[in-house]
């Protein structure tokens, strides 16, 4: 932990403020969610990382997406995603995000979380144990300082395929597009 | 001389701040088990949040935070820090009972500018808490400004360290449990963290705040804790000397508070209110009348 290093916080503080004081949402998508209560309490204490659930998406920015994603959650999930400031992180957690998991064939899940909102790192398994969140923690910290978790920038200029994809599953959607986009790009974006 | 102090004083009330704090988060870290962050945490997160982009609801919303942080500010110059008073000669007490609210008001005018229902629920949870506090903390200043015939924060601070603190001395020992009872509800910590709960109301006023905003939120939160805490020591324990003896007595006082923090739940706002004007209320009054009738 170079947290105490005081020549990387003179060169670059941004980089280093976002690394030791990732707030995450506490967002509850699926059933993952019950990994994170004693991941940020007494027994495995991820305050020490400086990890800590905020209470709106305003105050965060780590997204930390638990478990399946159905359609009704999808919206949610990219409402609220849209709402966090820059720069933002995103971490899909087990294995139904990465590839739809046990319910690759269900009517109403999604399978690959990262056509809709972009994602910076993986947590495999079912369920990952709360270790694993750590884990993903400090690989994170690793992209931060290579400049590698740069999502919300990919958001920003692949956005019209993001768009797409989204309203391609959720029909119209009710909300203005974040970043201009023409009209008739979108069906186009979807279908390449 | 005395110029050096304008700028000094509030500096120092915003590193003890941020130090109480990250304390205030290690210590509870500690008390549950757990290791808990590093001291200098807060820190971070403000540069974190100083550095993160952030959205804006209008022009009342940027003036409010600001307001608020000025009105804290603005009250750190009437409070004296040791030997420290810059603006402490001139208003005294009576300029600080009016400043103080500037603070709540100043986030309640930023905070209604973002129509979030969340915010409309903790701006009146504030303001009601407010109105809460204010009435105790008047009477036991009164009672304060009645014994030693003065309204000078600086005079009463002399007078204490010639014959003795006023929490331990007969008339005003009353009024100094009342504040200390009412402490909690200044410094907006746990029984009494109504305004600011994350878990019902998503942090309150702070709702639509990030970025920038929230930082001078946080910083904002940082002087209250010291204010709160040094107007306590200034009038109850006898102020000191130095800075050093100041600090060290406003650090006990924090982490006294620190521990009813830890073992208390959260109140609901009527159930503070009823509190609030029931029993500090009524021994500052009792106190008041004994320091008038003697």
């Amino acid at each position: 932990m170079d947290r105490n290093k005081l020549i990387k916080w003179l060169k670059s503080p941004s980089k280093m403020g976002h690394k030791y004081s990732l707030h995450a949402v506490y967002f509850c998508t699926g059933c993952g969610i019950i990994e994170v209560p004693p991941s940020i309490t007494a027994r495995w204490d991820a305050e020490r990382f400086g990890v800590l659930p905020a209470a709106t998406p305003r105050q965060a920015n780590l997204f930390l997406i638990t478990g399946y994603v159905s359609l009704k959650t999808l919206k949610a999930i990219i409402r609220t995603y849209e709402q966090m400031p820059d720069p933002k992180f995103t971490v899909a957690f087990g294995s139904c995000p990465i590839n739809g998991g046990m319910y690759w064939d269900s009517y109403n899940t999604i399978k690959h979380l990262d056509k809709y909102i972009p994602i910076d790192g993986w947590i495999a398994g079912c369920m990952p144990r709360p270790e694993a969140i750590f884990i993903a923690v400090t690989h994170l910290w690793q992209l931060i300082d290579k400049d590698m978790a740069e999502g919300y920038k990919k958001y920003r200029q692949n956005y019209k395929y993001y768009r797409a994809n989204q309203e391609l599953v959720l029909g119209k959607l009710s909300w203005p597009p974040l970043f201009p986009v023409e009209e008739n790009g979108l069906k186009e974006a979807a279908k390449g | 001389m005395q110029f050096i102090y304008f700028i000094v004083s509030p500096l120092l009330a915003l590193i003890i701040g941020l130090f109480f704090l990250g304390l205030f988060r290690k210590i509870m870290a500690r008390i549950q088990w757990r290791y808990g962050p590093p001291i200098t945490q807060p820190i971070i997160d403000i540069i974190r949040l100083f550095s993160q982009k952030s959205v804006s609801h209008g022009h009342l919303f940027n003036l409010g935070i600001v307001l608020s942080l000025t009105g804290s500010l603005v009250v750190l110059m009437f409070i004296p820090f040791g030997k420290m008073h810059p603006l402490s000669n001139s208003g005294g007490l009576l300029v600080i009972i009016y400043l103080m609210l500037l603070a709540p008001l100043g986030i309640a005018l930023s905070g209604g500018e973002a129509a979030n229902p969340n915010i409309s629920i903790g701006i009146s949870r504030e303001l009601i808490l407010a109105l809460g506090y204010e009435v105790p903390l008047l009477l036991i200043m009164l009672a304060v400004m009645t014994h030693y015939h003065t309204i000078s924060i600086v005079r009463i601070v002399a007078l204490q360290q010639e014959s003795g603190e006023a929490l331990f001395s007969l008339p005003l020992v009353l009024s100094g449990i009342a504040y200390i009872l009412i402490l909690p509800a200044i410094l907006g910590i746990r029984p009494f963290d109504i305004v600011k709960a994350p878990q019902e109301i998503s942090s309150g006023p702070l709702v639509e705040y990030g970025g920038a905003y929230l930082a001078l939120a946080e910083i904002q939160h940082a002087l209250t804790l010291v204010i709160g805490i040094s107007l306590f020591v200034n009038l109850f324990l006898g102020g000191a000397k130095n800075v050093l003896i100041f600090f060290l007595k406003i650090l006990v006082v924090f982490i006294l508070g620190l521990f009813i923090n830890a073992a208390l739940p959260r109140m609901r706002i009527e159930q503070a209110i009823k509190y609030l004007w029931r029993w500090p209320t009524l021994i500052a009054f009792i106190g008041l009348i004994i320091v008038v009738l003697k």
